[in-house]
C-alpha cells in the first residue's frame, strides 16, 4: 500500500500561531572553542617571533631601510615589472598564433610553449647568461642573408638582460595559455556581432575580444604578476643584485644571515600585499563599470571607467 | 508607402538580393539543398519551418557566417564573397568581404551586445570603427537609432543592465546604424519572455514600414501574416514552398507545409 501521507495520530492537531514571538537564535558552541584554539596558537606563534633572541629584531630594523637593500628592492620591481610587460606581450601573439587557422603558426606557437613551459627558469637565466660561449656575435639581418647590424653577445647579455630573458620567455609561455583560454572563453557570437557591423578580423580581435578576454584573464595574471616577483629572486644566482643577493651581500660580510633574510621577507610581503590590493581594486573598477544602476549620474560613473577612458 | 516596392516582385527588376541554388554541409549532414529566393528591394521575406530545417543557416550563409559549399549568393547582381576578375571568380579578400557583410545587417537570436560597452558605444562602434565617422556625429546618429527603438534614456547603461527585449531592440540599432541595404533577423524574438516579444516586433513591424528590406526567420505566424510580402517555408534543407502570406497561410500546396501549419497554429 502506498503512503499517501506521514502525518500519524499523534501529531498536534492544534494550530499554534508565532506572531508576535521573538525566536531565539541558533547558538554556535564550536565557533567558539575552535576560535579560542586558533588564537591560542596564534598568540604562541607571535610569542616566538618576539622573544627568540635569534630574530635579532634591532639588526632587521636598521637594515630594512639600508641603501644596498632599497636598491636591491627597486632592481627586484624593475625586473617584475619589464619580464611581466614583454612576457605578456608575447603571450598575446604565442595566444593568437596558437588560435590561428594556419597550421604552421600552430605549430611553432605550440613548440615555444612546449620549450618554455619545459625548461626550469633557473637553467634558461644561466643559458641566456653564458650564450656568448654558444653565439659570440648577434646580429640584425636576412636569415642567410646579409646582415644590417651586429653586436658582440657578451656587452649585450648582461646579468640583467640574462635575468629579464629568462623570466620573460617562461612568463610568455604561461600567459599565453592563460590568454587563449580568455579569447576562448569569449562567445563566437561576439566575433560574429563585430564581423557583421563589416569589421576585420583583426578590428574584432583589437576591440570586442581581447578586452573582454583580458578581463577575464584579470585574476590568473594577478597570480602570476605575484609568482613573478618571487621568481625574480632566482636572479641571485647570476649575482645580479636584486633584493635577495643584497641582503645576501651584507649577510655573508657580517654573518646576520636570518636577520637579514627577515628583511627581504618582509619586503617581499610588502609588494605581494601592494600587488594583490592593487588586483582587487581593478577586479573591482571592472565590475563596477558594468554594473553601476542607470540611476547613478553619468559624471560620478564616468569615474569608474578604468584606464583613463573617461 | 511601401507600394511602390511590393510592385517589384511583378516587373522584371534584378532583386537586391538572389540565393541560388545554395548547398552547405556539415559534415555528413546536408543542411541546404539547392536553396533559392530572390528578394527585391523594400520587400520583406519571412522564412519560416521546423527547427533543424536549414532556416538559420541559410541567413548566415547570406552574408558568409557560414561559406556555402555549393551555389551563389548575388547582392546587387554581384556574387558575395567573389568578385570578377575578367571571366574568372574568386575569393575575396577579408577586407573586401567586410565591406559586402556592412550592407547586410544582421540580428542574432541571442543578441550578442558587447557586454563591456555601453549601448551608445555598442551602436557607435561600426560607424567610428569601419567607416572612420566622426565621434560626434556617431554619438548623434546613434541617439537618433536608439530613440527611433525606445531606448534613449538607456543610452549609457550597459547591455547587462537591460531586459532581453531592450537588448534587441538595442541590436537592431547597432545594425541600423551601419546604414544597411538589407537586414537580416535570425529568430530576433525566439529568446524573449513572451510579453517583451511584441517590443522587438513592434520595431522590425517600424522597419518594414518605412521600406527596409527585410529577411527574417521567425517562429511568430502573426507576424509573418501580417507584414511579409514573400513567406518561404522551410524543411529538412530544402525550400518547399513560397508565396504570399494569404497563398502560404491560406491554401498551402505542400502536405509538409499544411502539417506544419497545422502544429504551430
Amino acid at each position: 500500500m502506498t503512503v499517501i501521507s506521514r502525518r500519524t495520530a499523534g501529531d498536534s492537531l492544534v494550530f499554534r500561531s508565532a506572531e508576535g514571538v521573538r525566536p531565539v537564535a541558533r547558538r554556535h558552541p564550536w565557533w567558539w572553542i575552535g576560535g579560542a584554539v586558533l588564537v591560542l596558537l596564534i598568540a604562541s606563534f607571535i610569542h616566538l617571533l618576539v622573544t627568540n633572541e635569534n630574530m635579532r629584531w634591532s639588526v632587521v630594523a636598521s637594515y630594512l631601510f639600508d641603501t644596498e637593500i632599497l636598491s636591491g628592492l627597486l632592481t627586484t620591481i624593475e625586473l617584475t615589472v619589464l619580464a611581466m610587460v614583454i612576457g605578456l606581450v608575447l603571450g598575446v601573439v604565442i595566444a593568437i598564433m596558437r588560435l590561428s587557422a594556419n597550421p604552421l603558426f600552430r605549430t611553432v606557437s605550440w613548440l615555444w610553449l612546449w620549450f618554455f613551459r619545459g625548461v626550469p627558469p633557473l637553467v634558461q637565466l644561466v643559458f641566456w647568461f653564458n650564450l656568448a660561449t654558444l653565439i659570440p656575435v648577434l646580429s640584425i639581418g636576412i636569415p642567410f642573408g646579409p646582415t644590417f647590424a651586429s653586436w658582440d653577445t657578451n656587452t649585450v647579455i648582461t646579468s640583467f638582460s640574462a635575468a629579464i630573458l629568462g623570466l620573460a620567455l617562461t612568463e610568455s609561455a604561461y600567459a599565453a595559455e592563460m590568454i587563449r583560454a580568455g579569447i576562448q572563453a569569449v562567445s563566437k557570437g561576439q566575433t560574429e556581432a563585430g564581423l557583421v557591423v563589416g569589421m576585420s578580423q583583426s578590428q574584432v580581435l583589437r576591440r570586442i575580444v581581447l578586452p573582454q578576454a583580458l578581463r577575464i584573464v584579470i585574476p590568473p595574471i594577478g597570480n602570476d604578476l605575484i609568482s613573478m616577483l618571487k621568481f625574480t629572486s632566482l636572479v641571485s644566482v647570476l649575482a645580479t643584485p636584486d633584493l635577495l643577493y643584497s641582503a645576501q651581500m651584507i649577510y655573508s660580510r657580517n654573518y646576520q644571515t636570518i636577520p637579514l633574510l627577515l628583511v627581504a621577507t618582509i619586503w617581499y610581503l610588502v609588494l605581494c600585499t601592494l600587488l594583490t590590493l592593487g588586483q582587487q581594486q581593478l577586479e573591482r573598477r571592472l565590475k563596477a563599470k558594468r554594473t553601476t544602476g542607470t540611476a547613478v549620474p553619468t559624471t560620478k560613473r564616468l569615474r569608474f571607467v578604468p584606464m583613463g577612458r573617461a | 508607402m511601401t507600394q511602390p516596392h511590393r510592385q517589384a516582385t511583378e516587373t522584371p527588376v534584378m532583386p537586391l538580393l538572389r540565393v541560388d541554388k545554395v548547398n552547405k554541409h556539415f559534415g555528413h549532414n546536408h543542411v541546404l539543398r539547392d536553396v533559392s529566393l530572390d528578394v527585391y528591394c523594400g520587400q520583406v521575406q519571412c522564412v519560416i519551418g521546423p527547427s533543424g530545417s536549414g532556416k538559420s543557416t541559410l541567413l548566415r550563409c547570406i552574408n558568409w557566417l557560414e561559406v556555402p559549399d555549393g551555389g551563389y549568393v548575388y547582392l546587387d547582381g554581384q556574387p558575395v564573397g567573389y568578385r570578377w576578375k575578367g571571366d574568372a571568380l574568386h575569393e575575396m579578400k577579408p577586407a573586401q568581404l567586410a565591406v559586402q557583410r556592412r550592407r547586410m545587417g544582421m540580428v542574432f537570436q541571442g543578441f550578442h551586445l558587447f557586454p563591456h560597452k555601453q549601448v551608445i558605444e555598442n551602436v557607435t562602434e561600426g560607424p567610428i570603427v569601419v567607416n572612420g565617422t566622426d565621434r560626434d556625429q556617431a554619438r548623434e546618429e546613434a541617439m537618433a537609432l536608439l530613440a527611433k527603438v525606445g531606448l534613449a534614456e538607456k543610452a549609457e547603461a550597459y547591455p547587462e543592465q537591460l531586459s532581453g527585449g531592450q537588448q534587441q531592440r538595442v541590436a537592431i540599432a547597432r545594425s541600423l546604424a551601419m546604414k544597411p541595404d538589407l537586414m537580416l533577423f535570425d529568430e530576433p524574438t525566439s529568446a524573449l519572455d513572451p510579453e517583451l516579444v511584441g517590443d522587438v516586433l513592434d520595431v522590425m513591424r517600424d522597419l518594414a514600414t518605412d521600406g527596409m528590406t527585410m529577411v527574417v526567420v521567425t517562429h511568430e505566424m502573426a507576424f509573418a501574416r501580417e507584414v511579409a510580402d514573400q513567406v518561404v517555408f522551410m524543411d529538412e534543407g530544402c525550400c518547399v514552398e513560397s508565396g504570399t502570406p494569404e497563398e502560404l497561410f491560406g491554401s498551402p500546396a505542400e502536405q509538409r507545409t499544411r502539417s506544419f501549419l497545422a502544429r504551430v497554429q
